[in-house]
């Protein structure tokens, strides 16, 4: 691609137009050829131009990978030998390892309670702070539960690793202290999971309360007068104009939750590391694992393409089901 | 309040001797400060470099994916050509691709250009942001159709009219964006973590994290001081830029 770009001097073959210097952006070309006429191609030209260096790596790193997932997912392959046509074989053993089901059905746990967590104090908080408020302590709030999101995950896993260890920290101490004394919620493997649980949610809160706040915010207040008018008590209102009103912005925090749920990665490899046992093994962290620990390609991206199904299927379902609840004006 | 607690937890204790730093019940004012749990990360592990390290990925794709974005973006939004709306929807259906779907064959193509443990290996996956593509379009097919008419009777062509008349109307588009991406990647963890291994080419989250793991574990609070030397400043940022990244995340709904 030598030509330089768009300044308007290129004449490409078989251009009717004489070539005697700038093009300008003149009406009418005398003929059109192809379906589109020089002026039309020069445009399009242009645009390829513009996409190319996008293109190339959206081809590259993501397309690519995209479809290769696919193809990888059916073969073995470790890296150091050919890989072999094992067909269905890594799907199977999806369905048969422990470690891997272990992986599947606490990524759905975990994606399950964030939902509800996220949803309903995210709504409760939103709630809250949605009545009239002094900006600063509106401010204010909304950089403290917004703070946490902003700092990498790798700093506040390991903070709460320090925190939820009895020996270190003082959640245990300051709970006991109130008379909630827990194991060590670490290396217990029924109280590791709620533990990540809470973390990540004290992490990721902070969005889903901007998002359901600025929903709110949003609710003309015209329709709580028009029903307070109407004889409505609080509770009515909140069911009867709030939540329809609210419900696009719920359905939208409820698909983004889930699909930064599924994902979860960060908390279970640096605080647990998938402990105890497999007790908070997240199915992202077992592609990690069994693709760069093991180096069980083919089975990582088995796994991978699970995850990439699940989310869209998840996602499908929630916009099918969402005209049944969601109401657009 | 509880959000707080944490991190000033944190801080407080980055700055106490080891021995004494974790009774029970907790010092919430410390006594005997000392800054010797500062000066120990720097012993064992290479952060100033790291701190660098995170800087320049961190610059580059920001930079990078602005470029990219915008030229995408006034494709789709101003030019027509064959396969537009087509090709506009392929890349509008790779925002459904989690990271771990691609990260395994783009490890690969790495690997085959010898780029693992490289910074090239975690910038150039990153330049593209079909997010940014799509908002600065939206922005771009805003912006009223006469200057541009202006400029191309002038002579200018697509290009020139990109830089001078788009860009220059974009600005909150363009920051929004940048303000993600730059937020996302700066705290990444999970790409950098597969495809960096030698600690002179971390960056700061993989650092953080191997400063536990490393040479049987940092004491905890060396630890804390190093999380401490990574959040306080953010929180500073953040006090005086919340409306611009909350903003610019809510946008998005994607968590960073």
């Amino acid at each position: 691609m030598a030509k330089p770009m768009g300044e308007g001097t290129q004449t490409k073959a078989g251009d009717p137009a004489p070539a005697d210097g700038p093009q300008r952006a003149t009406p009418a070309p005398a003929k059109r050829r192809h379906r589109l006429s020089p002026l039309k191609r020069r445009e399009a030209l242009s645009a390829y131009i513009f996409l190319s260096a996008p293109l190339l790596l959206f081809v590259v790193f993501l397309g690519g990978p995209l479809i290769a997932v696919f193809g990888i997912s059916v073969l073995e392959w470790n890296l150091l030998t050919q890989p072999q046509f094992s067909g269905l074989e890594n799907y199977k053993q999806l369905l048969s390892d422990p470690t891997a089901r272990a992986a599947i059905q606490n990524t759905f746990v975990f994606a399950f309670w964030s939902v509800v967590l996220h949803l309903g104090f995210g709504l409760l908080l939103a709630l809250a702070v949605n009545r009239a408020m002094p900006a600063a302590l509106t401010y204010f709030l909304r950089t403290a539960y917004f703070f946490p999101l902003i700092i990498s995950w790798a700093a506040v896993a390991l903070m709460w690793r320090y925190i939820l260890d009895p020996n270190f920290g003082f959640l245990p101490y300051y709970l006991s202290e109130i008379g909630l004394s827990i194991p060590n919620v670490l290396v217990s493997p029924g109280w590791a999971m709620p533990a990540l649980i809470f973390v990540d949610f004290w992490r990721t809160i902070g969005l889903t309360f901007i998002i359901l706040l600025a929903g709110l915010q949003g609710i003309p207040s015209q329709l709580y007068e028009a029903a307070k008018v109407d004889g409505a008590g609080s509770l009515q209102r909140f069911w009867y104009v709030t939540i329809p009103m609210l419900s696009p912005t719920l359905f939208f925090a409820l698909v983004i939750t889930f699909i930064g749920a599924f994902q979860i990665f960060e908390p279970m490899y640096i605080i647990t590391q998938g402990g105890p046992g497999d007790a908070t093994r997240s199915i992202v962290m077992n592609i990690f694992e069994t693709g760069f620990r093991s180096f069980e390609m083919g089975y990582a991206s088995a796994q991978a393409v699970v995850v990439f199904l699940v989310i869209m299927v998840v996602t499908l379902l929630q916009i099918r089901l969402s005209r049944y609840w969601v109401h657009y004006e | 309040m509880v959000m707080f607690a944490p991190f000033y937890w944190v801080l407080v204790t980055s700055v106490l001797p080891p021995s004494g730093a974790f009774s029970l019940p907790p010092k919430w004012v410390p006594t005997g400060l000392t800054l010797a749990n500062f000066g120990q990360i720097f012993e064992l592990i290479p952060f100033g470099t790291m701190v660098l390290n995170s800087i320049k990925i961190t610059v580059i794709i920001t930079l990078g994916s602005l470029v990219t974005s915008s030229l995408a973006a006034y494709a789709f939004a101003r030019l027509e050509f064959p396969g537009r709306n087509v090709l506009f929807v392929v890349f509008l259906s790779a925002l459904m691709i989690p990271p771990q779907v691609t990260v395994i064959p783009t490890f690969m193509i790495v690997r085959t250009f010898g780029l693992i443990d490289t910074h090239e290996a975690v910038y150039l996956p990153a330049l593209v942001q079909v997010f940014g593509i799509f908002l600065l379009r939206q922005y771009f097919l805003s912006i009223p159709r006469d200057l541009e008419d202006a400029a191309k009777v002038d002579g200018a062509g697509y290009f020139r009219i990109l830089v001078r008349v788009i860009l220059p109307l974009s600005g909150p588009a363009l920051s929004a964006v940048a303000i993600f991406v730059a937020q996302v990647y700066w705290n990444d963890f999970f790409w950098p973590n597969i495809f960096l291994s030698s600690p002179e080419k971390m960056t700061i989250p993989v650092g953080l994290v191997a400063l536990q793991g490393y040479q049987g574990g940092a004491p905890a609070v060396v630890i804390f001081a190093a999380i401490s030397m990574v959040t306080v400043p953010l929180l500073v940022l953040f006090v005086f830029t919340q409306r611009a990244i909350t903003e610019s995340m809510a946008m998005t709904g994607l968590k960073g």
